[in-house]
């Protein structure tokens, strides 16, 4: 991976350690390193919640031929543009994120409740979550905590 | 009724082959798959959420339950956070110990499979034949660590107590060469067992990369993609890689069979070293009040099921701000979407199982 011809490219961004953070085009990004690198696998996106309705999503990459990792960051507000298509593993990865943080990617059709039931309402994995659904035996009313 | 008549069949939610429950909403013409949606989530026990709400030791005795037939990956992804972020280095003893341990537990693992493959496809007796060596690695993991499944047994910055009852080892490690001899004799060319198998549920590589799928599956499929080659924890040991050509489900069988023996090759060399190693010497990290430096961790390592890592940000606190694994066999249920479209109802039990996919895994 060359740093400084993707600093040229997409200047608004920036290296800590092995991450690259950028702001702004996550599909360009990410086809700009499939198409002139060899990152061929998505190995997982990693969500963090960051307060206030904001998501971090780390996307790590991997080449299999070079044996090299790469992590992207993209901090967003709920929306974010889907990869589905580019990476077949990110319609899994997009759909648990979905359940678990909200974050919406538009473009992929497949987003449903995955480990929640379908009726639940919130997303557990964010800061601001409260654990008030009464079918949760520890929420019955019988217990102060 | 008309010939082009389409059904929704449902596949579960329960099925043996899974180890666990998994519904999978078919989707049929004939006996022709059109299309295919996993349904999962039965087992999902918050194993994330947990993390945030307990401190680094509370949770350690927790993460062999994110895997149950594999317990000891996931607690050697944890310590490793742990001992990543307080910098410690393992004595070899200790490494030689967890390799060990990793690699009797992936055997475990792989029996198991063995066997509940073989049944699904109608072999009754390789199921008992698989349990029965499987049951002298679970009495040794009894013996040494109190528990046959979740062991618990690996702690920050080592292992719970010195290892014992080799001989223990030396025995099965003398016992299983022979016995999977056995089952490949009665397994590996086994005409209705080819028949089944063989040329079914063919994964190309593309296609694997494509959904992330790593382990066994991938290397099945033809890619040297092993991260025990470039771990620190199997540095010193000399084992092969098992890569074959074949993608479809016999090639993942067959696989299977030579990582065990495999596996085999790196506990006799991790037994002879520990045969003639000195008394337990090790720095293990305070558990209490464990606060570990802010910042990103990450670690992984190669599970039974493909590549399994854990992703920690802590904010400096006793407990992780976020905490995320990475399980192989999610990305395997996922692929099912995939994989079983145009092959008939009976070869889908075949290809699911051969992906070895375990739901708890799967559900975190």
């Amino acid at each position: 991976m060359n740093w400084n011809e993707f600093q040229r490219i997409f200047n608004d961004c920036e290296l800590d350690g092995n991450k690259i953070i950028i702001k702004s085009n996550l599909r360009g990004v990410i086809g700009f390193v499939t198409a002139n690198y060899t990152y061929n696998m998505l190995k997982e996106i990693i969500a963090n919640d960051k307060g206030e309705g904001r998501t971090e999503l780390i996307y790590h990459m991997y080449s299999t031929d070079d044996e090299e990792d790469l992590f992207i960051s993209i901090t967003v507000d709920g929306e974010v543009e889907s990869i589905a298509d580019i990476f077949e593993s990110a319609k899994a990865d997009e759909n648990e994120i979905y359940d678990l943080f909200g974050v919406k990617f538009t473009g992929n059709e497949n987003l449903k409740r995955l480990y929640m039931p379908e009726d639940w309402k919130g997303f557990p994995l964010r800061k601001d979550y409260v654990q008030d659904d009464t079918r949760l035996v520890w929420n019955d009313g019988n217990n102060e905590a | 009724m008309t010939a082009t008549m389409k059904l929704k069949l449902n596949l579960g939610p329960q099925h043996p082959s899974t180890h666990g429950v998994l519904r999978l909403i078919l989707e049929l013409e004939g006996e022709k798959i059109l299309s295919c949606e996993p349904d999962i989530g039965y087992l999902h026990r918050g194993m994330e959420k947990m993390a945030e709400k307990m401190s680094y030791i509370q949770y350690l005795p927790t993460v062999d339950r994110i895997d149950y037939l594999a317990g000891c990956f996931y607690s050697e992804l944890l310590c490793r956070i742990v001992e990543q972020a307080f910098e410690v280095e393992l004595p070899d003893k200790v490494r030689a110990i967890r390799v060990m341990l990793l690699e009797l537990n992936r055997i475990s693992s792989h029996l198991l499979w063995v066997g509940a493959f073989l049944m699904d496809l109608g072999a009754i007796s390789p199921y008992f034949y698989a349990f029965r060596e499987r049951e002298m690695i679970l009495r040794y993991f009894e013996k040494l660590t109190g528990q046959r499944m979740m062991y618990n047994y690996f702690v920050f910055g080592g292992v719970r107590k010195d290892i014992a009852y080799l001989e223990d080892v030396e025995e099965i490690i003398s016992v299983l060469p022979d016995k999977i001899n056995d089952y490949e004799k009665i397994i590996t060319e086994n005409p209705i067992f080819l028949k089944r198998t063989s040329g079914k549920g063919v994964l190309e590589l593309d296609t694997a990369v494509n959904h992330a799928i790593t382990g066994v599956n991938l290397r099945a499929s033809g890619l040297n993609y092993d991260l025990r080659n470039i771990d620190y924890l199997y540095k010193g040991f000399d084992f092969g890689a098992v890569v074959l050509d074949g993608k479809d489900c016999w090639a993942r069988y067959k696989a299977r069979i030579m990582e065990m023996r495999e596996s085999v090759n790196i506990i006799h060399q991790a037994l002879e070293y520990l045969k003639s190693a000195p008394a337990l010497e090790q720095k293990l990290i305070n558990p209490l009040n464990l606060k570990l430096p802010e910042g990103d961790y990450y670690a992984e390592i190669e599970a039974p099921r493909g590549l399994a890592s854990c992703f920690v940000r802590s904010l400096g606190d006793d407990r992780p701000y976020r905490l995320k694994w990475r399980t192989g066999s999610y990305y395997s249920v996922n692929l099912l979407r995939k994989l079983l479209v145009g092959e008939y109802l009976n070869d889908a039990i075949a290809i699911a199982g051969s992906l070895d996919i375990i739901l708890p895994e799967v559900d975190k």
